[in-house]
């Protein structure tokens, strides 16, 4: 103390503490302003939470969010780590479509100056093991996450998870150098599904799946992570993820019972019957790695479908909806939509139904490419007519025209003989339990903007006659739909709850037929994808490829397919190899005299091209 | 200040505070009500036509016995295992028409929150089909020969007992299935699935006898009706007195037939031993089984019953789907006529009407199970609660009515405890009868006359009938077991146009 200090000691009591009080108010106001400020970073830091948007249809169907990353999304620094800590897991995983020498790169560092993009392009090159695919943004840079990943701000960081585009976006290449060109809305033929969940799983699950782990590689790639991160935000985000990625284990991990799916392929309603009513697939029996033999409602693997003008399947030749879904099982676009955005984590109650309905929107017009490659235009004239007769009354006057009697009705199992694991998967006891999804969820009635400028109206209230179902007739005439008094009360349910709940599923007895249009594209052929080409697909079953590989994106426009002979691609990373004698891989039935096996080659050869104006 | 002052001070305080008082209390008072107890009425779809309601309309049994729809909307998520098998509420085996939300004779209501209940039709539905790959009919008032009541009534218990019925469990589930807003979170965390816990373990104890190890279950289609009368009506303790008697769900159509000219000094009564006086007595009292106490509205529970009563009334019974040899069934009618008419035909004096034990000789243990003293209790039960019925015959019983065979097609599996499987096999004496057999599976066996019940589809979706257990025996009713063999397939073929 100074002397003048001491000074100031004499003065009045009253004075001095009168200053403390002033002390004290300041010191009480620093401390609410700073705590108010300290909040208001909180506040900003781990309240704000918004999607990544796009200004096109295109990229908001690519990477636009269903909000599922709400619940399940990863960490952006977790997502890219995730192959370089678990990289023993994604080998054992994906098997030889991994570089043989991928572990070793990921276990040499590098302190060169691009070290850390160097990581992320290992990272990338893990996810496409895994059948991503990567656009490059305009400076030729790949860009962070593949197509079909969404980002989000939320908790304080950004965070990713899977969307539609996943499924249904894929690449085509006219010849083996030449540049793999992104096709929108085709199936996801080399995503591989069943690989992604169980690197996922198995990635999760692992003791490598913890901070201490992930940190440092987190570290390696590029994050700059601080002490809040560090000490708070990513320990309780991994912890959290763990649990999550166990859940998703608990719901998805059914296909570790079943045969391999292979690229391009899923089994979509037995996640359903998990998601109802616990399915309870670690007891299911047989165990097919073990017996080689599977329950006959236990595998329901099909292709990826393409998803192009689904406007023009909102009408059939009864003015009814078409049924959707391989089998048929609903004939309602926005139902239809909604159970599969169910796949993206994104659940009723975080749905964001904008986005969805925007993409419903985009879909109703969005269009196939067409044909690449040069048309003999005589052959394909004289292959019109054999196309009416033999193929139109089910598939469709054209490639854009979709009318015809039958085109979007179900033909019975016994008649298109098929393979029948998918349509015994459906279940009449699991049709029956998805009334209950979505229950009491109103439906939304606002217009709202898409991203590019279209205005998405939603429909009148739903409801109608009831009529619903019904089968080809003449030759094949079993009605397959319910009694009419049923339908109309559902009917009127349907129109008074006026709610998200789904009210169109019903159990069939065959498979649907499909429209054709971008049909060069939706190969391998017949709801599980086991005709390659259509060349095979005009041979008795007998005749058609007993194994052949998936995969490739390299297109053989002789025999309209893609490339399924070659084992390996350039680098020597090995295709899938589909073999049709395992459950649900069958490739017998639409075949036979009517189904047009039996036609001469020439008929045959002119069927073929005139295919390809689809 | 002095004592005046402050006396008015404190009584401007007063003036100040009590309105705010009153209004905040006033507030949760109203937010209390409006999301706890306010009724709302049904959808209007529920009164679309008779079949409708009669399914899917309320009879007001989720005042007391309701639970809450989004406890009930996890319990196959949470615990799958306390299901009879994969399927959720479809694994009961109740008709569930794809695209309703629930299955049939399961009621919503909204009384403050949304609440499930049953009515009638979780018992009196029948479904079949005509080939495996056929679309299920569903028909309304006939046999629930399908539906697994024993077992849903232990899912509740059994649920409630399980240390993962809490708010915690519950409502991650329930997060996953739909938004609750603050008011409604709060109420099913520290109100709604408390109470329901408390509420269903309340009732283990009632449920005794249905734990009872030394009795077979109920199995699919079948329920301990008189049991449940006694020890929930009027609550006999212990709900264990050493009777065991399942039935099978009766079809409930055509019930005009009861209605005995009131000069009729031995008119017909209702129930398997005749143990009611009319159809309305039944309806009544079957109701208020699933209401679970007294109705929460005297005057709408009586329309209900009333309702209920007429429509039963006046459905006939429905036609046999599969072609009928005409003339082999008229070959059939003779034989009937001689062999089944005196004791079956609707105009006959004896159908309806209790008969000695002794002359059918079928399984007596449905009769051990009632008494003309639990009638009167129950009669009192049900006075007590100012509802007029002319309720139950205060007597005991000499034995089984021979029932009416309307619709006798779809009413197998057949006798009182459902313990012969098809037609044929009751013309078959007793040691001829399948010993074991499984029943619920809905694919009929137009041959047999009767459900398929062998074969690895009907084991799955059915369950075990041992005829050798308790209340299961297939013995007695040896009438026309010994006619020839062609007699027999005549008056098969006749009995599938009733």
């Amino acid at each position: 103390m100074t002397a003048t200090d001491r000074s100031l000691d004499t003065a009045p009591e009253d004075a001095q503490r009168r200053r403390r009080r002033l002390l004290l108010k300041i010191a009480v106001a620093a401390v609410v302003v700073i705590g108010l400020l300290l909040v208001l970073y909180l506040g900003c830091r781990f309240l704000t939470e918004r999607p990544v948007t796009y200004d096109t249809m295109a990229d908001h169907f690519k990477y636009g969010s269903t909000r599922g990353d709400l619940l399940t999304g990863v960490p952006v620094w977790i997502w890219q780590a995730m192959p370089l800590v678990c990289a023993d897991i994604l080998e054992s995983v994906t098997g030889d479509r991994l570089a043989p020498d991928y572990r070793d790169r990921v276990a040499r560092y590098s302190s060169a100056d691009d070290a850390a993009e160097r990581r992320r392009a290992l990272s990338r090159e893990g996810y496409k093991a895994l059948g991503f695919l990567y656009e490059t943004d305009a400076d030729g840079r790949e860009r962070t996450l593949p197509i079909g990943t969404t980002q989000r701000r939320s908790l304080g960081l950004d965070r990713t998870y899977i969307n539609c585009a996943v499924c249904h976006v894929s690449t085509v290449r006219q010849e083996p150098e030449g540049p793999a060109e992104l096709v929108v809305g085709m199936p996801a033929n080399l995503f591989n599904l069943y690989d992604f969940e169980h690197f996922l799983f198995e990635c999760g699950k692992s003791s490598r799946f913890s901070f201490l782990q992930l940190a440092p590689e987190m570290a390696a790639l590029g994050a700059d992570l601080d002490l809040l991160d560090e000490y708070v935000v990513y320990p309780l985000a991994i912890a959290g993820l763990r649990e999550a990625i166990n859940f998703l284990e608990d719901q998805a991990g059914f296909s570790v019972r079943q045969p391999e799916w292979g690229p391009g392929r899923n089994d979509t309603f037995t996640n359903n019957k998990v998601f109802l009513y616990g399915y309870p697939w670690r007891d299911l029996v047989p165990d097919y790695w073990t017996t080689g033999e599977v329950h006959p409602e236990n595998v329901g693997t099909v292709d990826f479908p393409s998803i192009w003008l689904q406007g023009k399947r909102k009408q059939r030749s009864d003015g009814r909806p078409m049924q959707l879904h391989w089998d048929g099982n609903n004939d309602d676009v926005e139902e239809r939509n909604l159970n599969a955005s169910l796949a993206t984590s994104a659940l009723p109650p975080v749905i964001d139904h904008e986005a969805i309905e925007c993409v419903e929107l985009w879909l109703e017009d969005l269009e196939p490419p067409a044909w690449p490659f040069p048309i003999d235009r005589q052959l394909a004239a004289r292959g019109e007519p054999i196309y009416r007769q033999y193929c139109a009354d089910c598939h469709g006057a054209g490639g854009r025209d979709f009318t015809g009697r039958w085109v979007g009705y179900v033909t019975d199992i016994d008649d298109v003989g098929t393979d029948r694991y998918r349509l015994d998967n459906y279940t009449g006891t699991l049709a029956a339990n998805m009334g209950m999804t979505y229950a009491k969820q109103p439906r939304r009635q606002q217009a709202h903007p898409c991203p590019d400028g279209t205005v998405y109206r939603p429909r009148q209230p739903r409801g109608g006659d009831g009529a619903y179902g019904g089968s080809p007739a003449g030759g094949y005439d079993e009605p397959a739909g319910a009694p009419a008094t049923y339908d109309s009360r559902v009917a009127a349910v349907e129109a008074e709850e006026d709610s998200y709940r789904y009210t169109h599923y019903r159990k069939t007895n065959g498979y649907a037929n499909s429209p054709l249009d971008g049909l060069w594209l939706r190969a391998p052929y017949l709801h599980n994808g086991s005709v390659p080409h259509l060349r095979a697909l005009l041979e008795p079953s007998d005749r058609r490829p007993v194994t052949f590989y998936r995969g490739n994106d390299l297109y053989d426009p002789i025999d309209v397919g893609f490339v399924s002979t070659a084992p390996r691609d350039r680098d020597g990373r090995g295709y899938f190899l589909f073999d049709t004698a395992v459950p649900g891989n069958g490739n017998r039935g639409h075949e036979g005299a009517r189904y047009g096996t039996e036609l001469p080659p020439a008929d045959k050869a002119a069927l073929i091209e005139y295919l390809k104006t689809f | 200040m002095n004592a005046k002052g402050k006396k008015r001070s404190k009584w401007r305080r007063l003036k100040i505070w009590l309105p705010v008082v009153l209004v905040v209390g006033g507030v949760f008072a109203y937010i209390g009500w409006d999301r706890g107890f306010r009724v709302h009425p049904e959808p209007d779809w529920v009164m679309k036509d008779e079949a409708t309601r009669f399914m899917y309309a309320s009879i007001g049994a989720e005042f007391e016995a309701g639970i809450p729809y989004w406890i009930l909307y996890v319990l196959p998520r949470v615990f799958p295992e306390k299901f009879p098998g994969p399927g959720g509420f479809a694994a009961f085996g109740i008709p569930w028409e794809q695209g309703m939300e629930l299955p049939v004779g399961f009621t919503q209501r909204t009384i403050g929150f949304p609440r499930v209940s049953n009515n009638c039709a979780v018992c009196h539905t029948a479904t079949y089909r005509t080939s495996p790959d056929a679309e299920p009919v569903i028909v309304p008032l006939g046999p629930g020969h399908t539906s697994n009541v024993e077992a849903f009534l232990k899912l509740l218990v059994d649920c409630a007992k399980d240390p993962r019925f809490n708010a915690d469990n519950l409502m991650a589930y329930i997060a996953m299935a739909t938004k609750l807003d603050v008011i409604d979170t709060l109420l099913y965390r520290y109100l709604i699935i408390p109470i329901t816990r408390k509420t269903l373990l309340e009732r283990e104890r009632q449920f005794t006898w249905v734990y009872n190890d030394a009795y077979p279950d109920w199995g699919r289609g079948r329920d301990d009706a008189m049991n449940l009368t006694k020890y929930f009506m009027i609550e006999v303790d212990p709900p264990d007195d050493g009777t065991y008697g399942p039935t099978d769900f009766p079809s409930i159509w055509n019930l005009q037939k009861y209605d005995s000219p009131a000069d009729d000094p031995n008119p017909q009564r209702l129930n398997l031993a005749g143990d009611t006086w009319d159809a309305y007595s039944v309806v009544m009292d079957s109701a208020l089984g699933l209401l679970g106490g007294a109705p929460h509205d005297n005057d709408e529970f009586v329309a209900h019953v009333q309702w209920i009563t007429d429509y039963a009334k006046r459905t006939p019974a429905p036609e046999f789907p599969f072609p009928v040899d005409e003339a082999l069934a008229a070959a059939g009618r003779p034989v009937y006529d001689a062999n089944c008419a005196v004791c079956h035909d609707s105009d006959g004096d004896l159908v309806g009407r209790p008969m000695p034990l002794a002359e059918v000789r079928t399984s007596r243990d449905r009769l051990d199970t009632w008494a003309g003293k639990y009638a009167a209790q129950a009669n009192r039960v049900v006075e007590e609660m100012g509802l007029e019925r002319r309720g139950l015959v205060e007597q005991d019983s000499p034995g089984y009515n021979p029932p009416h065979l309307d619709g006798l097609w779809l009413r197998a599996p057949y006798l009182h405890n459902g313990s012969v499987p098809t037609l044929r096999d009751l013309l078959r004496p007793p040691g001829e009868r399948p010993a074991t057999f499984y029943r619920g599976y809905d694919v009929y066996d137009p041959v047999d006359v009767g459900f398929v019940v062998q074969g690895p589809e009907a084991e799955r979706w059915g369950t075990l009938h041992d005829t050798g257990r308790k209340g299961n025996g297939n013995y007695g009713h040896e009438f026309g077991t010994d006619l020839p063999a062609e007699q027999k397939e005549a008056l098969l073929e006749y009995l599938k146009t009733l």
